[in-house]
């Protein structure tokens, strides 16, 4: 498959802007950490919509639910010099890092960041192997999910995906994959467009340049 | 789970005033259809529509063809994988095969994300049985569960509930005062289901796509809802209906081209998880997780080999046919399927659910093929509904009315003998004006709304002699088809496309031989009739003499077009019969595209005229631009709101849901008031029966005419 070319980048940061995804483009990886850090800083403190016993509670959000107060980052796809770049960073803000044991936090966590395999322009999508349950859990159970993007990895549309997806979801072994197209969203009542149901309230998409 | 409201004819009508006055419920589906329309128009502009559907509807019958091929390779695939495939020919087994897998993993409480299949078979009731606790996790959904009420919509099964009821079922649910503010209420749902993910031991989900190479299934969502269901607790079970596999990754990535544009009118949903298998190597919060996928036959697999119901399973749940109906839109879909509903929702209740009940429903379409239109599958979905009807009737006979009519049809001269009795019977009733004041005993009450016009005092086959042009130096031949309309009613109309015609050149023959086109029989579910017809019709005519054959009907237009040529199939008739279908060309394409006239043959008379689209011109043939460029060039055409909607006529439709059909003719005059023309034209004149019958009695300014009318007063001399 060829490169993708600068103007299916654009193609896919507009139709990614039209379905609520906030695309950012940074120089390198270390760039993408810091906007990781800042999305966590600014947003309100992460709900917590279980019990979850032995937490430090904040105090009650809009929706009169307890909150957490440690802020956490689950990051389980990172490479080791990632992830400890990311912590060091984190650790500073007191924010706590994690990679794995994201199912002890289903009450909900702040951020999570995974790596999208590749996506698709036509319809601003990202695609994420999901056959890591961290990878799933990162990106489901979060608040604000966050996913990594390399602009060669943009390709054009559904019709010309099948090869790419083949890869990821023909192995002969247990394998999942998730398209991610904006944050999760209803018009179930009254069809009133509502973003955040069960799933991440907002998305991040991070276009590295490689 | 059945509404009562269907046990009867009569109780399904008393219902359909509930709908009728549900104010909420009205203004809710008319904004819904307008959005719908404009946003989906929109979607669409990045894809090729029309290819989407054929390719779709060629992948899913070559699929449906070898569903058992599919269905073992997809179970070796998916078994490599480590998930457990099962096979359920009946909805009960289904639910058995899924109350045994809950029972032998100790399963108390159960998470459910979207499934029409798991409502087909009525899984919940059975397996609250077993004193499980079911949760549904869809928005929509839980707000019906609470409600104890079935789905109004396929994707939005809530639609028919305000805000305020949603909060109310939520406080009471909550045991808190909730307000109404619609953000709130689905932090409310995000709140109160999380710890229900967290705690269930079992996960239900449906499938879009049952992906045979590669043993996985795709869901296509939203909410994230799916996600949770299916990686949270320790056990997945997906039902899936066995139409659902298809051979490869591409089919799927086709379909879901078409499915979210048309649900949704979204390029792609929020979410589209792949799931391949599961077991001992996908770890999860309990260690490992296992996944069913159980697939339900419940009559599929028979369907599938029936040549003319098969394309039904080409259906993948969009409910487009729902959001263009203009019968749903104005009884919602508690009266218009169950489960399944709008055009599918009818024919599928008559082979899941119970035939006659499918039958009462099934009168309820008015035929406008909005739905045929938009249908992600290209499912001739209103043909199949007049089957239904054809089947019901042949089962059980026809009711009074219907028979009385069939057996008059049968024989031409009867009928119109017949016509010419009724002319006579029905002096004293019209008051000296054109329309019936009052209806002969054989129509049931309620039809006030329109004044029935009255039958001309000569009919067009009675006048032709007198009127029949000299041609000397033809240009073309042509004949006309008048149909019985406009042969007994309104001959003025074939009058003055006769004087267009003659005065451009073109020599115009009426043979005396033909009838009736059949159309109405086949909305009665009358077949054999049909056929005898349509031979009729295709002898009268020497097709092959003909440049064309003009009919300024649209139904007839369309169903000669469409229904005759596979009405006869085979025999000597067969090419004659082709031969007639393909010379049969509307008024508005022959003027407009043959004869090429524009502005420069007409006066321009500066008269604001707006116009009607016929369901069988504008979607049963795709004739759109003839008619408006026509009316353009002797006219000032004001566009009104929703040209393209059904006016409510239907042939004997208004005759049968006069309830339904008064509300869409209020809807249409309006609109066509609101553009401020002195003239509504229209090429078909079922439409112009109903159209200019409403304006009458609601006292209207507006006169309805057709479009041949229109043009042969503005000829340049
Ligand atoms: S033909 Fe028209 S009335 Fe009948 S189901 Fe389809 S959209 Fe509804
Ligand atoms: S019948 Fe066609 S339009 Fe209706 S839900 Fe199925 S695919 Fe969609």
């Amino acid at each position: 498959m060829a490169e993708s070319t600068p103007a299916l980048v654009d193609v896919f940061k507009e139709k990614a802007a039209l379905v609520a995804a906030k695309v950012t483009e940074v120089a390198d990886l270390s760039q993408a950490m810091r906007y990781v850090v800042q999305i966590s800083e600014e947003k309100p403190p992460c709900e917590l919509l279980a019990p979850e016993p032995g937490t430090q509670l904040g105090p009650l959000s809009e929706n009169n639910l307890p909150t957490r107060i440690q802020p956490i980052i689950a990051a389980p796809d990172l490479d080791d010099e990632g992830f400890f770049a990311l912590e060091k960073t984190c650790k500073a803000k007191g924010i706590r890092c994690i990679r794995n044991g994201l199912h002890r936090y289903l009450a909900g966590f702040d951020v999570g960041l995974v790596w999208a395999q590749f996506a698709i322009a036509d319809s601003g999508t990202c695609v994420v192997s999901t056959t890591d349950e961290e990878v799933r859990l990162a990106t489901m159970i979060c608040e604000s999910s966050v996913l990594l993007l390399r602009k060669s990895a943009i390709k054009a549309n559904l019709a010309s995906i099948a090869p790419q997806l083949r890869i990821l979801q023909g192995t002969g072994n247990p394998e999942s994959t998730t398209f991610i197209t904006g944050p999760s969203r209803t018009a179930d009542i009254e069809r009133v467009l509502t973003i955040g149901v069960h799933g991440p309230l907002e998305l991040h998409i991070i276009l590295l340049e490689e | 789970m059945q509404p009562d409201i269907l046990k009867s004819s009569a109780a399904y009508h008393e219902s359909l005033h509930e709908s009728l006055e549900n104010t909420f419920l009205r203004k809710t589906l008319d904004k819904f259809a307008v959005d719908y329309r404009a946003n989906r128009t929109n979607i669409f502009l990045d894809v090729p529509e029309r290819e989407l559907i054929a390719q779709i509807a060629e992948d899913r019958d070559r699929s449906c063809k070898r569903l058992d091929e599919l269905y073992q390779q997809f179970k070796k695939e998916a078994e490599k994988r480590g998930a457990k495939v099962h096979f359920a020919e009946t909805a009960d087994d289904a639910n058995e095969i899924i109350a045994q897998i809950a029972q032998d993993n100790k399963v108390k409480s159960i998470i459910k994300s979207k499934s029409m299949t798991a409502e087909e078979t009525l899984l919940n009731q059975r397996l609250e049985k077993d004193g499980l606790e079911v949760t549904e996790t869809d928005l929509g959904e839980w707000i019906i569960q609470l409600r104890g009420e079935p789905p109004s919509h396929m994707v939005m099964p809530a639609i028919h509930l305000s805000r305020d009821e949603v909060a109310e079922d939520f406080s009471r649910a909550t045991q808190e005062r909730l307000s109404n503010d619609i953000g709130k209420l689905v932090k409310v749902s995000r709140r109160e289901l999380r710890p229900k993910f967290i705690q269930a031991d079992m996960g239900i989900s449906g499938a879009n796509f049952a992906i045979a190479e590669n043993g996985s299934i795709a869901l296509v969502t939203n909410e994230g809802n799916d996600r949770l269901v299916t990686t949270l607790p320790r056990v997945h079970v997906a039902l899936i209906g066995i139409e659902k596999l298809t051979p490869t990754l591409e089919e799927a990535l086709t379909a879901l081209q078409m499915l979210p544009r048309n649900a949704t009118s979204q390029r792609l949903t929020s979410y589209v998880s792949w799931i391949g298998g599961g077991g001992a190597a996908c770890k999860n919060a309990y260690g490992q997780r296992q996944v069913h996928f159980v697939f339900l036959d419940n009559g599929r697999v028979k369907i599938a080999k029936d040549p003319l119901f098969s394309q039904v399973l080409r259906c993948v749940r969009c409910g487009a046919c729902a959001n263009v109906c203009p019968v749903y839109r104005l009884v919602g879909g508690h009266k218009m399927g169950n489960i399944y509903i709008g055009a599918i929702g009818i024919i599928l209740s008559y082979f899941f659910f119970d035939k006659d009940k499918a039958r009462i429903l099934a009168q309820n379409c008015v035929g406008c093929e909005a739905c045929s239109d938009v249908c992600a599958g290209g499912i001739e979905l209103p043909r199949l509904i007049r089957e239904i009807r054809a089947c019901a009737n042949d089962e059980e006979g026809s009711p009074r009315v219907e028979s009385l009519i069939s057996s008059v049809m049968k024989n031409r001269s009867l009928f119109h003998t017949l016509l010419k009795f009724a002319k006579f019977g029905q002096r004293p009733v019209t008051g000296g004006t054109p329309f019936m004041r009052h209806l002969p005993h054989i129509f049931a009450p309620k039809h006030g709304f329109i004044a029935l016009p009255a039958l001309a005092r000569h009919s067009f086959r009675e006048r032709w002699g007198k009127i029949c042009p000299s041609v000397p130096d033809p240009q073309k031949h042509v004949a006309i088809f008048a149909g019985c309309a406009q042969d007994f009613i309104y001959p003025e109309q074939l009058e003055a496309a006769v004087k267009l015609l003659a005065a451009h050149n073109i020599a115009v023959d009426f043979p005396d031989a033909q009838t009736c086109c059949g159309l109405p029989l086949e909305a009665l579910g009358q077949r054999a009739l049909k056929v005898e017809v349509a031979r009729q019709n295709a002898k009268a005519f020497d097709s092959l003499y003909y440049d064309a054959i003009i009919t300024l009907c649209a139904s007839c237009a369309s169903h000669i077009k469409h229904a005759y040529p596979k009405l006869i199939e085979s025999g000597e008739d067969a090419f004659r019969t082709q031969a007639f279908s393909q010379k049969i060309t509307d008024f508005a394409s022959y003027v407009h595209d043959e004869l090429k006239l524009g502005a420069e043959s007409f006066i321009a008379s500066g008269e604001k005229v707006c116009y009607h689209a016929s369901c069988h011109l504008c979607r049963a043939l795709g004739v759109r631009t003839a008619p408006r460029a026509l009316i353009q060039s002797c006219a000032e055409y004001v566009p009104a709101a929703e040209e393209e909607l059904c006016c409510g006529c239907g042939g004997s439709y208004m005759l049968k849901f006069p309830e339904v059909s008064s509300q869409l003719l209020d809807k249409k005059l309006e609109m066509s008031a609101a553009t401020g023309a002195s003239r509504l034209v229209v090429d078909c004149p079922g439409c112009i029966m109903q159209l200019r019958g409403g304006a009458e009695q609601k006292g209207m300014k507006l006169k309805v005419s057709h479009l041949a009318e229109l043009l042969a007063e503005n000829m340049k001399p």
